[in-house]
């Protein structure tokens, strides 16, 4: 008797939990849903609905809206010396949302994050390794803006970029399966690019990310003026860690938890400290204002 | 118990179909790039290169549109929503330019100057222009194979321009209507397209290519014509005409 009682009052308590859940959809969830939304409108364009038109280094939002990639702006700038009024109204919307929502970009719209994801469930996830200072991704940034400069092209964002490389694949495969005009070679190239990024994942986990990648270190600038933060809510913490071990970013969680909030320019606002916390209540917030 | 399709045949089938598609795709590709350096082979003016890449249209100088493009693939993607197809992206073997767009295949694909590209390109390494004003390269006709330049009477490549009267001259004669494309043209390439011979008469070079064999292909030009009919009736019948016979037959590709 007295275990059916107790059982019922678990199901009761449980049942009510899931519906708390219900009401607000899990972070990780709502990240995904982002992302394939976005991928899906950019693989609309192949059946000629034009609502993105382009890729994520630069597009064409509702056949009207001209968006470039931060970073390829200035690459583009520099290597061609020259000011162009049409990309800088091009670059200017995405200054605007990613004032607002800083690194995001990297949690919530890169494709990359996703295959990264992938891979990581090839093995357990365990507390990032390589130990590399993600400045370094601040040196070579620099260096790539002066090679562009140097050789009088866009170099990285023309040969190595993920976004880039990512939507030239599947625009070659497309039009190779459409057997429409495409060279073989640039599919093999962006193709071979895009499997190199995920053998590094699956080798040094989130090294690209953390420490490399220029593009996300563009947008790591913007978190230190944009909207969202995270936010911790005054409590007992438990000191579990779990923040900082489930964090993908290697971003110091634990150790700042008396804080209001915290801006990183590492964190991608992915929400996994967050769902991670254990601590009744959630200390760990993701939020826009103050 | 007989089940149907399961789940489990559903895994088998797509992985049989996709490694058949991955075994099958290399042979795929290395098939068509074979045929296309035959079709390279036969094409109109083998003594005469293309002289680099053909642009889209509204495209800055070389070395500007080469800082300024960052490839992203709006242009591959807007002609392929207006379902022109025309632009794809230069492969690894011109490193340089690589990952930029150019007009690959005009005897397929040739650029219709809808002009939406360069109203959309983002970096403005495209610039909006006037559909007159473009300049991404220049048609020349091989008078050994045009059928107006041995004996007929043919209008198709006049037919198909869309600048028309302004482009072509014609200097009919004896020996046909002898179309003639002069320096007005913007190098579309739709002529390439609508042309009736097989492998087309009609090549696009770019504008530099133009300056450096201008005066070769001009005198060339201004010979036929000064030509007697004895000897042109020689060219004709003694070497153009089984020529282009043979590339009725030789080249089998349906046009799209």
């Amino acid at each position: 008797m007295n275990t059916d009682k107790d059982r019922a009052e678990e199901q009761k308590s449980r049942s009510q939990e899931s519906g708390e859940k219900k009401k607000k959809m899990p972070l990780s969830k709502l990240r995904r849903f982002v992302l394939l939304g976005i991928i899906i409108l950019f693989l609309l364009q192949f059946l000629k609905i034009k609502v993105l038109v382009g890729g994520l280094s630069g597009s064409l939002a509702v056949w009207f809206v001209k968006l470039i990639d931060i970073f390829a702006y200035f690459e583009s700038l520099i290597a061609s010396k020259d000011f162009t009024l049409t990309a800088f109204l091009a670059v200017l919307p995405i200054i605007g949302i990613y004032l607002v929502f800083g690194r995001a970009f990297c949690g919530w719209v890169c494709p990359m994050d996703f295959l990264f994801e992938i891979v990581d469930g090839f093995k357990n996830w365990s507390k990032v390794k390589v130990k590399a200072s993600p400045k370094i991704g601040y040196v070579i940034a620099a260096a790539l803006l002066i090679t562009s400069g140097l050789i009088g092209v866009p170099f990285f964002t023309n040969y190595f970029s993920h976004l880039t490389n990512f939507f030239r694949f599947i625009t070659g495969g497309v039009f190779f399966a459409l057997d429409l005009p495409f060279e073989p070679s640039v599919l093999a190239y962006s193709g071979g690019i895009i499997v190199l990024l995920l053998v590094v994942e699956y080798i040094f986990p989130r090294t690209w990310c953390r420490v490399l990648c220029p593009v996300g270190k563009t947008y790591g600038l913007f978190n230190k003026i944009s909207l969202i933060r995270l936010k911790f809510r005054e409590g007992a913490c438990g000191e579990c860690n779990l923040c900082d071990q489930v964090c993908y970013m290697n971003v110091k969680i634990a150790r700042h938890i008396d804080r209001s909030s915290l801006r990183d320019t590492n964190c991608i606002y992915c929400g996994r400290c967050a769902e991670g916390c254990e601590t009744k209540g959630k200390l760990v917030k993701i939020k826009l204002g103050r | 118990m007989n089940k149907g399709f399961t789940r489990r045949d559903f895994i088998k089938a797509s992985l049989a179909v996709g490694g058949a598609a991955l075994v099958g795709s290399p042979f795929h590709i290395i098939g068509r790039t074979a045929y296309a350096a035959k079709e390279e082979y036969e094409g109109p003016l083998p003594n005469i290169d293309v002289g680099g890449i053909i642009r889209p249209p509204g495209a800055l100088p070389e070395k500007e549109f080469r800082s300024k493009c960052i490839s992203c693939g709006v242009c591959v993607n807007v002609c392929h929503t207006m379902k022109y197809d025309a632009i794809a992206t230069v492969g690894i073997k011109d490193i340089r330019n690589f990952g930029t767009p150019y007009v690959k295949d005009m005897r397929d694909f040739p650029c219709a100057l809808c002009m939406e590209c360069p109203k959309h390109c983002p970096t403005g390494a495209l610039k909006k222009l006037e559909m007159e004003k473009v300049t991404m390269g220049m048609a020349l006709i091989d008078f050994g194979l045009c059928f107006g330049w041995n004996g007929d009477v043919c209008l198709s490549c006049s037919k198909a321009c869309p600048m028309g009267a302004k482009i072509f001259d014609f200097y009919n004669g004896e020996w046909g209507n002898q179309p003639y494309i002069n320096e007005n043209c913007v190098g579309c390439g739709l002529c390439v397209k609508y042309c009736p011979l097989g492998g087309s008469a009609i090549k696009v070079v770019t504008e530099k290519q133009y300056g450096n064999i201008k005066p070769s292909y001009t005198a060339e030009f201004k010979k036929l014509l000064a030509m007697s009919n004895e000897e042109r009736y020689n060219i004709v019948y003694g070497q153009n005409l089984p020529q282009i016979m043979m590339r009725g037959r030789l080249i089998e590709r349906e046009y799209r």
